[in-house]
């Protein structure tokens, strides 16, 4: 069994989990914004081509540009650089991610061809074509668009509730996963939001049309907010087909998860009732300004989905099979046996600021192991998070890390490895002397010995399921 | 390496390899449109700033305005397909190479984004409106964005296949790798991307033609001379390249491996030579002449990536790579994905068709 070693990037004092999630978020949303915005056309297409509203191929066109310019654009490329970006924070993940799904994405790759030429065909010549041409047009650049979330959408919920790859490993039980019909519902509707708010800013800036025509634009649009209502119960359906050990996360065992969770059911809260009380009953006209506060908050409320949906799969990318730190679950116990970074080719970028070569151990075992969800002294530091503890109580929890938190990976390397990163933490909350000294006590690293025996080499999430399934 | 690409290499690596090589093949032609068309519509910038032309009708630099941003869009949508099978045939060379160059290496992205709005904003009335200066310093902004990326794509690709300078490189900090190759390979394919250009030009000016719109009569020539002087400064930095390989790589890629597709190449350029040279006599664009220019076009584009790749091969050792691609072969969706090919290439046919459909709208 070969373990990869990557030249691991230092990201202090932010943390990688930092960079992704901020991508992450922006390209979810421009995607799902051009997703919704092919539902919406299609159905403004066919508003004007009915007679129900004369401006409706007025607004068409001029949101088209917009999606075209924005989407195309930063959406497309924001695609690109998830790809980029994942390879930085964990090559490994987005390693395996290629392996088992690359066909998934091939096939994902043709409905995105389909989708850039029939928008790009609708935005060149759309003003000039017969409403049947422009409407087949919009109808094919909107299933290009859905399937691209279709088909990202298996590989994305996959990582969270694997299913039954985790027996057979087929491609299919893996796309088809547990969460995938609720998540890409959940995630169609969530486009037609933001397709919708997005709609009413650019009806906002149409001022050569009269109020009551942009009035009446927006209230057509505003109907595509309704199935917003069915989110409640989606959102009941999701968080039932994770794992319970995720699930209670949400439900408070973790502050952070919940309070995401709980931004983002509030901004989609106060998003569905604005569309209820102010569009759909049409009690309220929507000013530019206000258009513009419910897009941001359909931003949060992405913002704060997707944090829970990245939080709540630690300590894992992918459930059972690749823990977060890009390690994988039957590695564990080979690494604790040969040492987790003896293999690594890659030297350290600065060794000579360490004051001894256990330090320098210590500083390979925290890149190899930690760096991908913590800092030293920055963002979830180190220092910090251990920062209270005593030496043997930093010794004993990281041995049994997976039992101190249940969503941290079980450390995978060996005792002396263990006290360098010990030794690491203490160096750098101490401001980094020139001089330290070198533990080589055969008790401690007996202790520590024993304790890694006893936490085992599996994470805590079977144990912890097991636990939530007893107390109900 | 003792049989011609890919037939010597285990079923699921010369699978992996013709497609990642084909897909390659289609991301190329949109890029060349795109790297060289940027620097034709510097030149059209200067030369019109400079008051020497002063004739009537369609020009190439009118049509390339036009189309560049959907020329961008294509070679990144075309640019996803290599880019994923590429991570399938050498996964860690890719992935270290992109760890390696850090920051450097993703800054192409916001890079491309701020071209790709340079060249929207090159479409606009707006921008005609501005100072030639302005509009200079527009498209010279987006040249250079599309340049950097070619250099940082380079970069890239010789450092995946410089495995020993890997830990060094790391340890030291340094976000930039020099390589001997890189200019040379660089201006290659920078100048390489002249003729590509020029011949998909002259296609849509021949289509633009055949609608009434006449293009203007200097334009096959001047065409013609811009994709011969391309063909020749390609030869140049082609040889450049040649001289500074290794002896090992250059034996791989005039032996058995590769020497036929560098044939074919040559084959390619010379075809090319001679279609433009006939359609360099003409005032009107000939299909004929392009259609044999295309022609030799694909087949020096088709060659040259191919010995691209097989320059690749000489550097990196596969064979251990072999089980890793069988076991990715074996991953199921093969067919699905040819299905949907399939159905998407007739719908993506089908939008372009529609688009020829009557206009029966002016009302807006």
């Amino acid at each position: 069994m070969d373990v990869p070693y990557y030249p691991i990037n230092d990201y202090e004092p932010l943390i990688k989990g930092l960079v992704i999630g901020g991508l992450g978020i922006t390209h979810v949303f421009l995607a799902q914004f051009a997703i919704g915005g092919g539902m919406l056309m299609c159905y403004f297409q066919w508003l004007a081509q009915t007679g129900r509203s004369p401006v409706a191929r007025q607004f068409l066109d001029g949101y088209f540009k917009i999606l075209v310019l924005i989407s195309f654009v930063v959406g497309a490329l924001t695609g690109v650089a998830m790809w980029f970006t994942t390879i930085q924070v964990s090559p490994r993940t987005i390693g395996v991610m290629v392996d088992e799904f690359h066909w998934v994405w091939a096939t994902e790759w043709t409905f995105f061809c389909l989708e850039v030429v029939a928008g790009y065909a609708f935005y060149r010549c759309g003003r000039n074509l017969p409403d049947r041409s422009r409407m087949t047009l919009l109808l094919l650049y909107t299933v290009g668009a859905w399937f691209s979330l279709f088909w990202i959408n298996g590989i994305l919920s996959w990582q969270l509730t694997p299913g039954q790859w985790g027996e057979d490993r087929s491609v299919w039980s893996g796309f088809f996963n547990p969460s995938f019909w609720p998540s890409l519902i959940f995630r169609t509707i969530t486009s037609l939001t933001i397709a919708s708010l997005a709609a009413c800013v650019v009806i906002n800036t149409m001022t050569e049309l009269r109020r009551d025509l942009r009035r009446e634009l927006i209230n057509r649009a505003a109907f595509c907010l309704s199935p917003m209502l069915l989110m409640p119960a989606l959102g009941y359906w999701y968080l039932n087909v994770i794992p319970p050990d995720s699930r209670s996360w949400v439900e408070g065992g973790s502050a952070a998860m919940t309070m995401f969770m709980g931004i983002a059911v509030a901004a989609s809260l106060l998003i569905g009732g604005y569309a209820l009380v102010g569009l759909i009953a049409q009690r309220l006209y929507i000013n530019g300004a206000t258009a513009t506060l419910l897009l941001a908050l359909a931003f949060g409320a992405t913002a704060g989905g997707e944090f829970v949906r990245e939080g709540v799969r630690k300590p894992f990318t992918v459930r059972e099979y690749l823990f977060s730190n890009s390690i994988r679950a039957d590695e564990v116990a080979l690494l604790r046996e040969q040492g987790s970074v003896t293999a690594d080719p890659f030297p350290l970028r600065n060794a000579g600021i360490y004051a001894n070569e256990q330090l320098r151990l210590g500083a390979k075992v925290y890149r190899f192991q930690c760096s991908i969800c913590h800092s030293m002294g920055g963002v979830n530091g180190l220092t910090h998070l251990a920062g209270t503890w005593t030496t043997d109580q930093k010794r004993m929890n990281i041995a049994k890390l997976q039992n101190t938190k249940p969503f941290m990976p079980p450390f995978a390397g060996n005792a002396e490895e263990l006290e360098a990163l010990v030794q690491l933490i203490e160096w750098h909350a101490a401001g980094m002397p020139r001089t330290w000294e070198t533990t080589s006590n055969a008790t401690v690293l007996a202790e520590i010995r024993q304790w890694l025996d006893e936490a085992g080499t599996e994470s805590a999430t079977r144990r912890e399921v097991a636990l939530i399934r007893e107390e109900r | 390496m003792d049989r011609t690409f890919p037939f010597g290499f285990p079923g699921a690596t010369a699978f992996y390899l013709t497609i990642y090589v084909l897909t390659l093949v289609i991301h190329v032609l949109f890029m060349n449109y795109v790297l060289a068309g940027t620097g034709y519509l510097l030149f059209c910038r200067w030369r019109d700033g400079s008051g020497s032309i002063a004739d009537r009708g369609l020009r190439a630099g009118d049509v390339l305005r036009d189309w560049m941003p959907f020329a961008l869009s294509g070679a990144i949508t075309a640019g996803v397909a290599p880019l994923l099978f590429v991570q399938i045939l050498y996964k860690e060379n890719f992935y270290t190479a992109n760890l390696l160059l850090y920051h450097r290496w993703m800054v192409i992205l916001p890079v491309l984004i701020i071209g790709f709005y340079m060249l929207y904003l090159l479409k606009t009335q707006w921008i005609e409106r501005r100072s030639a200066l302005t509009r200079g310093v527009v498209t010279l902004g987006a040249l250079f964005c599309f340049a950097f990326t070619g250099l940082s794509w380079t970069e890239n690709h010789l450092l995946s296949t410089d495995t020993a300078s890997w830990p060094g490189l790391y340890e030291s900090g340094s976000m930039v790798y020099y390589h001997r190759e890189l200019l040379p390979r660089l201006g290659m394919w920078a100048v390489g991307s002249i003729p590509t250009m020029a011949l998909l030009v002259a296609w849509q000016l021949y289509v633009l033609q055949r609608s009434g719109q006449e293009p203007n009569e200097l334009e096959p020539r001047r065409l013609a001379l811009l994709a011969v002087v391309g063909i020749a400064l390609s030869v140049g930095c082609a040889g450049l390249y040649g001289y500074q390989m290794t002896s090992e790589v250059r034996s791989h890629v005039t032996g058995v491996l590769a020497g036929p597709f560098l044939l074919a190449g040559v084959v390619g350029l010379v075809i090319q030579i001679v279609a433009w040279l006939d359609q360099g006599k003409k005032t009107r664009f000939c299909p004929r002449a392009l259609a044999a220019g295309s022609a030799g076009l694909l087949l020096t584009i088709i060659g040259m990536t191919t010995v691209r790749e097989a320059i690749r091969l000489a550097s990196i050792d596969v064979t251990p790579l072999y089980v890793r691609h069988a076991e990715s072969a074996e991953k199921g969706g093969l067919y699905v994905f040819l299905a949907f090919f399939g159905i998407n290439a007739v719908l993506v046919a089908w939008a372009i068709r529609l688009t020829r459909s009557r206009v029966v709208h002016s009302a807006d």
